[in-house]
């Protein structure tokens, strides 16, 4: 048995090196121009930017060696199987891609401390979690039949901008914020490859042209579970402002 | 400690779900060769190790300068510096960005060499830069979020128009790996350190709305690549 660990390894760190090193130079020249930071900060970035560095590295490794080799291949034996399964298996990956995601905890987390608690963060995690499930199960079906990504995304970001007209500003913000941050690490490694395996075993389609856009798809459905419950909970506001209104007008007739 | 002890937790959550799913399919499904499967398994491990040293990085490293930067450029005084930093940012912390590495050198590998992965990186970055710098002018401006998306989008669908078809998904698909584990805090970072030094400005929804116009940036610029280059 022959595993390749560390093959390219060195070449993965060269590229970490040029991927870091720009913001390293920006930030040696803010520090003596602008920042001029004590010695003991400095040597905590400094400390930042090579964990950052090894980190990188690894992370890389890991996708190059383990998940696009074995996620191209599994993409090619998922694409003989029939289309209903796939829809299944891409809705349950595309859910738990989501559901533990680093990137959306930060964004939870902003959007709490932003609104106070007054968007319950288990609301938002499942709303984002079941929108990427659709998504992903719905790349499944995009890539099998062929159909052009337009199809979807055309009519999917031009129903966002008109909830947009009848959602806050906080929430549109929000959801356009979301749609970036779901496409996380996960998803843009292990299910990217498996889309370009499976377009390569799918007839007539071309890897290039279909085997992309799931992550495009990915991000479009938070945007519009979001924004949906942008529009409930404005409603429940409204609802909630009339009734005190009334109760008002009813406490001024009292008096 | 506390801080790596939730970096390794929020690291093994986010992985291990797929991984289980993955796994359940390998010994129903798939049944691909053992050593293959290992193979994955130590991506896996390489991924979590990889993630939770990257987090911590930039917990420590990368953040801190990212909101000190956002903090310190306002007081500049100079409009100019602002944007231009805020360009400059954007620019340089796509570089660093996992995701977008990784979709590049796919779509490296896929069209065989006909989309080289610097030329992308490096339009997804002039993207995501030139994006930034208008979502400082956004906040120092107090411009509404829905004009600029509206236009964004718009301007999107008409370049679709004439770039080759093979760059449509292309340039969507990057628009979602720009806002990756390195790019969503540290824009956010440098978004509310603007706002909260503009005075009488509510971070809350001036800060948000960042990621949304740094993920257009890189599909334009891709669909622009696509009918200069294509």
């Amino acid at each position: 048995m022959t595993l390749h660990v560390f093959k390219g390894f060195g070449e993965t760190m060269m590229e970490v090196m040029t991927a870091l090193s720009p913001l390293l130079i920006l930030f040696i020249l803010f520090q003596i121009f602008l920042l001029k930071l004590p010695t003991k900060k400095i040597k905590n970035i400094l400390v930042g930017f090579f964990l950052a560095f090894l980190g990188l590295s690894f992370f890389l490794q890991g996708v190059h060696i383990g998940f696009m080799p074995f996620g191209e291949l599994m993409g090619e034996k998922l694409g003989t199987v029939n289309l209903s399964l796939l829809i299944i298996i891409g809705f349950i990956l595309g859910f738990f891609a989501i559901f533990a995601e680093p990137a959306v905890s930060v964004l939870l987390h902003q959007v709490d401390e932003a609104s106070g608690g007054y968007i319950p963060q288990k609301v938002l995690l499942y709303t984002l979690s079941i929108g990427v499930g659709i998504a992903i199960a719905l790349s499944m079906v995009r890539i099998i039949l062929g159909i052009s990504l337009w199809y979807f995304i055309l009519p999917g970001y031009i129903i966002a901008l008109v909830m947009v007209k009848y959602t806050s500003k906080t929430f549109t913000s929000i959801a356009f914020d979301s749609g970036g941050v779901a496409t996380g690490p996960m998803t843009a490694t292990f299910i990217l490859a498996l889309f370009v395996g499976i377009a390569s075993v799918t007839e007539g389609s071309d890897p290039l042209l279909d085997g992309f856009g799931m992550v495009a798809l990915v991000a479009l459905a938070p945007i519009l579970s979001v924004l949906t419950l942008g529009i409930l909970y404005s409603r429940k506001e409204k609802a909630q402002d009339d009734k005190n209104q009334v109760r008002s007008e009813a406490d001024r007739d009292n008096s | 400690m506390d801080n790596i002890k939730d970096t390794v937790l929020e690291v093994v959550k986010s992985i291990l779900p797929i991984t289980i799913v993955i796994t359940v399919l390998q010994f129903t499904l798939i049944w691909l060769p053992m050593e293959t499967f290992l193979q994955f398994l130590i991506g896996v491990l390489f991924v979590g190790v990889g993630l939770i040293l990257f987090l911590l990085g930039v917990n420590i490293g990368l953040l801190p300068v990212g909101e000190m930067i956002g903090a310190a450029l306002p007081k500049t005084k100079k409009l100019w510096v602002i944007i231009f930093f805020g360009f400059l940012l954007g620019l340089v912390v796509t570089f660093a960005e996992p995701d977008v590495r990784v979709l590049s050198t796919q779509v490296e590998q896929v069209s065989a060499g006909a989309i080289p992965k610097s030329i992308l990186i490096l339009s997804v970055a002039l993207g995501v830069g030139i994006f930034v710098a208008l979502a400082m002018v956004r906040i120092i401006f107090n411009i509404n979020i829905v004009y600029l998306l509206t236009v964004g989008y718009g301007l999107i669908f008409l370049l679709a128009a004439f770039t080759p078809q093979a760059y449509v998904p292309i340039s969507f698909d990057s628009g979602g790996v720009t806002t990756g584990p390195l790019t969503v805090p540290f824009i956010m970072a440098l978004g509310v350190g603007v706002a909260s030094v503009m005075k009488g400005k509510s971070a809350s929804s001036d800060g948000f709305g960042l990621i949304a116009l740094a993920s257009i940036g890189p599909i334009l610029s891709v669909l622009l690549l696509g009918v200069i280059y294509g």
